[in-house]
């Protein structure tokens, strides 16, 4: 029988506890190595979050479930996985303690009078799409908004360039996290100098990075019983086999791929060869070595120096090579022949017939191609000339055991994923358009959404009263049925909000349509039409340093004003007369200017140019921060002062338990420092908030805001994922894979 | 369906260095390898309790090979002495008794392991610095002109190994023959790309080890009726006898035929036609005055036979490792072809003789210019014969080294107390700016500097052990000891007679103290102005590649073992 138990958030948490206080320990600069045993007895050291909870080989679904999610993630980003567990533990805590409380507690409220074992289960479901909305529209306006003025570019000039300084202060502060700091240096560099190196002009880096992903495994070779200093990088590749025959050769070396055997066989497969004498097979044994000699001469006379093939090569060919000159690198894999077709761009060599006479023009030429010894195991090195795409570097690893060489290998191949990720830009627009469509809001309803800053936001809500209708219950449950759930608590919170400056200019007789579009992330405000009049902003002192960007639109839509955003005080122009107003800041349309841009970027001197303007973007391409924590502590308190303005009270409790989850992290990373305390570090940081400065750094070192950007996302999806699970069923049989007969369409 | 079985939960150890297992198994581990070091080692028997092969020892490749270890932080200890040795051969012991002292020594001053990590690093930049300078007090160039040098070194590796039971003579004998195979490795034209050539080792056991040999070219063991029925060999001159070199099998089986099918028709014998082939090579190499004839595989008695009749000798089933010595010795080309085969691949010999060795018959194969030899080695117990086998390789492969690099270390424990007195007196005298780029305060960099000369000069004591007090002089900062049991009014001056490496004599006042006692710093004297070295005919001498190495991977092993802060064990 299939056993079934209903999703406890106890054990949940528990469960993620216990994952983080495996990883807890390597946490940061200052955190130790995990030392790992495989079942085939092999020792493995590593810092990273993924390897470590992957190894645990946990029973559980759930704690699968959020190893799994680790996985992708830091598949994705190769970086974050330890933060990852931490600061789901702590959500999952944060959680628990607010269904704890229970009294007061926005999420249990309306369903007391049900029965008490559903009770638990709807409550967590409500919290799981609380979670969803705030992932998906909050958190991309707050790292607009508050987060987005204290982002560092990495770039030195507009073509996306980036400087040493800066490349190695993003590496290092990488490599400190993934290795600690007794080779950091070392590797910093030792991935500096290869970014470098291999990049072949000065806009490649994009698809150099995707070639590097790919083949990370053919370009670095690990030797072991050597210190770790003599790790070094190599110009040209190093083909992970030996030479089949040596010929040295001098000058341009013309080399040649082939994917099958020179030498023929007898027979083919569906052909039959029939004998009919013991001469006849003499002579076509005969003739058989006769072609090989007569390719290999063709190849000779083509000055063709070097045979790379894929296959084993018969000893014949091997024997003809030699006597011809020709060096021969057989077995090679097909990893290793597409990366020397994808660098030359050339296609493999097929002997057949016609081609034998005439001249061979699919060759790349390298300088040198010549036996290397790496440790014990003899190797191919190759430095091609004329290559696209990626000037051919390889990195040599160096370690006392083969687990040191691993560990730096992987965290070598991760800092090329996150680069990839630092140079990516998250688009607000997107997350936008994917907001689910209120019916209501058609050509007649009244829209007015404000999407400002909370700090701004409060300013308006000083200063601005709105004419507010009282949006009744039953008003509401008629939208309920059409719109997401989510609307539903919205539009409650519109409802019961006390905060909100509503006059009760109207009543709702007079209300043709309320409100109801719901960015259910942003306050919104109904304003009357028609007769009602909404109270005039005349005495407010209004800036509007960009009319001419100021634009409206009418069509059978809202009309929409756009306005741009300034720093000091913003605000709208009204016009009350007309009958339909409506009033849109939205963020996505944000236009901001090098000049008005008030975050002096002045750290260094490379770090001086501003996020570029006049995009839609949330996270600029190579956007970074400074390390230790202070993603972190930006978020916790642009959210903290999201939480006190924000009048929904489920999603100013989500936002508290986030903001107070995240600040885990720096607390683990300052434990063990005399000098900077977690309290001090962010006491400090917090008082340069609020007076609006530029935040203290006590690290150098730099990293991609994208990644930390993704890990928030990731582990709020993780949370909805879990959160929403009701039964876990325990089943004999593996879950079947159910194919999905469209995959191949 | 698939099986599928659950996997057991990973074993995990939060903080696994204060745990107790860890620190017995350490010190298990680290009382092994200390008592093995040095010329006066004690040996150690590795058996499995169930009979069968004993091995004596005193070697770190053959007893760390020989050990199982199931913690897994003693298994990266051992996995990286093994991956040193297995990169040089040498110093496998001085790497694994570094490797645990230094763990032992950093533990017991209790700092967060980042601060050690980062002073141990600098440390060894501090030391590997100043071995690699010219400044350095504790090294000697090698000259390749001057013999004694090279001696000293093989020697100082051989006599190091008590497992092989060797004598002085018998050390002085084998250290010679070594240094000559190794000399005839050397090609006499030297070009860009130097190749060394190949020194093969048979084993002839049973006999005394004052018969070993070196003989330049190859001897291929044959039987004894074989031996009687090769001569005379045709010669294509005086001086020359033409070769030729088969890498595939003469044996007349049928090669692949492919993927498809071959239909054969009645009364048609594909072996026929085959061997009807290699009988038409015989009658080319022959008509090509071929006197020699090798085979990797096996060749037909046929063929054997017809070449026979002609005076060619035919060797087979040499294998597959002597075939790179035999064509680089000979100039002959593998040949993988049974027709049309080209005249350009036959190689030439400059003689051809046998060789007996108690009941083993050998052909020599004695070329023109000498890039292969062979060291016929000879021991009497097969015990004894192993180990000799493995000191005689690490003695090759060392001076293989330094070749690459000229350059040579005291031995005898001379350098590690040189370089402990060295690493004291930087400790002292370190500038604040460095002390400010580590992060660290001068107490703690001194008790970290501290932590590590003591294990260094562990080491140097590990060479002791028969309770011998060992002393250290305020000058040169040198190995003297002194043997147990003398009266306590002498005076020390007339105990200490040598010191470890045997540069200094006791001549003058040298103001020694105990090792490992507290003393007052001191910068060490160079020893490289001093006449001795090229004099003296016993110097103990270390290789330097080997050494520096070890001493870089002990610190970064010690290192990583300390940073563990969790270990999951895999259980399955």
């Amino acid at each position: 029988m299939a056993s079934a138990a209903s999703l406890d958030l106890g054990r949940l948490v528990q469960e993620a506890e216990a994952l983080a206080s495996a990883v807890r320990g390597a946490l940061g600069p200052r955190g130790g190595q995990v030392l790992m045993t495989r079942p085939t007895g092999e020792t493995l050291l590593t810092r990273d979050g993924r390897r470590v909870l992957e190894a645990l080989n946990l029973g559980s679904p759930t704690a699968r479930m959020m190893v799994a999610c680790v996985s992708s993630h830091h598949n994705m980003t190769g970086d974050g996985a330890k933060t990852f567990i931490i600061l789901l533990s702590k959500l999952l805590r944060g959680l628990q303690a607010i269904l704890d409380k229970r009294e007061g507690s926005p999420f249990c409220e309306d369903i007391q009078r049900r029965e008490r074992d559903q009770k638990h289960c709807h409550s967590l479901k409500q919290i799981s799409q609380s979670l969803m909305t705030f992932q998906t529209h909050i958190l991309d306006h707050i790292m607009a908004q508050d987060l987005r003025k204290h982002f560092l570019s990495a770039f030195s000039s507009w073509e996306g360039e980036i400087s040493r300084d800066t490349m190695e202060s993003i590496l290092e502060a990488y490599f400190c996290g993934r290795i600690g700091n007794s080779h950091q240096k070392l590797l910093s560099q030792l991935s500096c100098d290869f970014y470098y190196r291999c990049i072949p002009f000065k806009n490649g880096k994009n698809e150099m990075l995707d070639l590097v992903n790919e083949y990370f495994l053919e370009l670095h070779s690990a030797v072991t019983g050597l210190p770790v200093s003599n790790s070094r990088i190599l110009e040209g590749l190093v083909l992970h086999r030996d030479f089949a025959v040596y010929c040295p050769a001098d000058g341009d070396i013309r080399i040649l791929i082939v994917t099958e055997s020179i030498d023929s066989a007898l027979s083919a497969s569906g052909l039959e060869f029939v004998v009919n004498a013991e001469v006849q097979y003499q002579a076509s044994q005969v003739w058989i070595t006769k072609r090989t000699e007569a390719i290999m001469k063709h190849l000779q006379n083509n000055n063709i120096k070097v045979l790379l093939s894929s296959v084993k090569q018969q000893e014949i060919v091997i024997y003809y090579a030699k006597i011809s000159g020709i060096s021969i690198v057989e077995c090679l894999s097909s990893e290793e022949i597409s990366l020397l077709c994808k660098t030359t761009g050339i296609s493999p060599f097929i002997p057949t017939q016609d081609n034998i006479h005439s001249a061979i023009a699919e060759t790349m030429i390298a300088k040198f191609c010549r036996p290397l010894v790496l440790g014990s195991k003899r190797y191919v090195h190759l430095g091609l000339t004329r290559t696209c795409a990626f000037e051919p570097h390889c990195v040599i690893f160096c370690g006392p055991v083969h687990g040191v060489t691993e560990q730096h290998a992987s965290a070598f191949h991760g800092a090329f994923k996150m680069l990839q990720q630092l140079f990516k830009a998250v688009d607000l627009s997107d997350g936008c358009e994917a907001q689910p469509e209120n019916p209501n809001n058609t050509s007649k309803a009244v829209h007015c959404s404000w999407q400002q800053s909370a700090t701004q936001q409060k300013f308006i809500m000083e200063n601005i009263s709105c004419n507010r209708e009282k949006v009744n219950d039953q008003q509401l449950k008629t939208s309920m049925a059409e719109t997401e759930k989510q609307f539903i608590d919205s539009s409650r919170w519109v409802d019961e909000n006390p905060s909100c400056n509503q006059t009760d200019l109207q009543k709702s007789s007079d209300l043709a349509m309320p409100i109801v579009e719901l960015e259910s992330d942003f306050m919104f405000s109904a304003l009357s039409d028609r007769g009602s009049s909404v109270r005039e902003l005349q005495k407010l002192p209004l800036k509007c340093k960009h009319p001419s960007e100021m634009w409206v639109k009418n069509k059978s839509e809202p009309v929409v004003n756009n306005h741009r955003i300034c720093n000091d005080a913003m605000t709208a122009i009204e016009n009350t007369s007309t009958s339909v107003v409506s009033k849109q800041l939205n963020a996505a349309k944000e236009y901001w200017k090098p000049g008005n841009h008030i975050v002096p970027f002045k750290y260094e001197k490379s770090y001086k140019h501003t996020v570029q303007s006049y995009t839609n973007l949330v996270i600029q391409a190579g956007s970074v921060l400074s390390v230790g924590g202070n993603f972190e502590i930006l978020l916790h308190y642009y959210l903290h002062s999201y939480a006190k303005q924000c009048q929904q009270p489920k999603i100013t409790v989500i936002s508290t338990v986030i903001a107070d989850a995240l600040l885990s992290i720096p607390k683990i990373l300052y434990r063990t420092t005399k000098e900077n305390s977690f309290t001090q570090v962010y006491f400090k940081a917090t008082s340069a908030l609020q007076t609006n400065q530029q935040l203290p750094m006590h690290q150098q070192g730099l990293e991609s805001v994208y990644c930390k950007y993704q890990l928030v996302a990731s582990v709020l999806h993780c949370l909805t994922k879990l959160l929403t699970i009701d039964l876990i069923i325990g089943i004999k049989r593996p879950p079947q894979k159910i194919d999905d007969p469209e995959e191949d369409l | 369906m698939s099986r599928t079985e659950a996997k057991k939960p990973s074993l995990c150890t939060n903080d696994p260095l204060t745990k107790e297992r860890i620190s017995f198994s350490l010190s298990v581990l680290s009382g092994i390898v200390k008592s093995c070091y040095g010329p006066t080692g004690r040996l150690k028997q590795l058996h499995n309790g169930m009979g069968g092969y004993v091995r004596t020892t005193s070697q770190s490749s053959a007893l760390l090979d020989g050990l199982s270890i199931t913690h897994p932080v003693l298994k990266v200890l051992t996995a990286s002495v093994q991956n040193h040795i297995s990169r040089f051969s040498d110093c496998g012991l001085f790497t694994a008794i570094l490797c645990c002292s230094l763990v032992e020594n950093f533990q017991r001053i209790n700092f967060a392991a980042c601060t050690v990590t980062k002073i141990s690093r600098h440390l060894l930049s501090l030391s590997t610095d100043y071995l690699k300078s010219e400044a350095c007090g504790c090294r000697i160039s090698v000259d390749f002109d001057n013999i004694k040098t090279l001696l000293s070194l093989v020697r100082s590796i051989l006599a190091s190994k008590p497992a092989c039971m060797l004598n002085k003579t018998e050390v002085n004998h084998l250290s010679t023959l070594v240094l000559k195979a190794f000399l005839l490795t050397i090609p006499h034209t030297i070009e860009t790309n130097v190749v060394l050539g190949k020194c093969v080792i048979v084993p002839v056991k049973d006999k005394r080890v004052m018969d070993s040999t070196v003989f330049p070219g190859l001897l291929i063991e044959i039987p004894e009726f074989q031996l009687a029925r090769t001569f005379p060999v045709k010669r294509v001159s005086s001086s020359t006898i033409k070769m030729a070199l088969f890498c595939i099998s003469m044996s007349g089986d049928l090669s692949s035929i492919g993927e498809g099918t071959v239909i054969v028709h009645h009364g048609i014998s594909l072996e026929v036609a085959v061997l009807d082939q290699l009988l038409n090579l015989g009658k080319q190499l022959v008509n090509d005055q071929v006197g020699l004839v090798v085979c990797q595989k096996v060749v037909h008695p046929s063929l054997k036979q017809y070449l026979k009749e002609h005076h060619v000798i035919t060797i087979d089933r040499v294998g597959v490792s002597m075939m790179e010595p035999l064509s680089k010795m000979t100039g002959s080309q593998p040949i993988a072809a049974l027709h049309s085969v080209s005249p350009t691949c036959y190689g030439s010999l400059k003689d051809l003789c046998t060789e007996s060795f108690v009941s083993k018959h050998f052909l020599h194969l004695i070329p023109n210019d000498t890039l292969v030899c062979s060291l016929i080695l000879c021991n009497r117990s097969e015990m004894a014969w192993d180990e000799l086998k493995l000191a005689c390789q690490t003695a090759e492969h060392v001076l293989q080294l330094t070749t690459k690099q000229p350059l040579a270390l005291l031995g005898g424990g001379c350098t590690e107390t040189h370089l402990a007195s060295y690493i004291r007196h930087k400790s002292f005298t370190l500038p604040t700016n460095v002390l400010k780029a580590i992060d660290c305060s001068r107490t703690q960099y001194q008790l970290v500097a501290d932590a590590f000369c003591r294990s260094l000069e562990c080491v140097a004591c590990c060479l002791e052990h028969d309770d011998g007090e060992i002393l250290t002089d305020m000058v040169y900062g040198h190995f003297w000891s002194i043997p147990s049991g003398f009266p306590c009014d002498c005076n020390w001056s007339d105990l200490a007679l040598k010191c470890g490496c045997g540069i200094y004599n006791n001549q003058r006042n040298l103001n020694w103290t105990v090792l490992r006692s507290q003393c007052i710093p001191f910068a060490p004297q160079s020893c490289s102005n001093e006449p001795s070295i090229h004099s003296t005919d016993h110097l103990v001498l270390d290789c330097f590649t080997a050494k520096c190495s070890g001493l870089q991977v002990a610190v970064e092993t010690a290192n990583l073992i300390l940073d563990l802060s969790y270990i999951v064990e895999d259980q399955n």
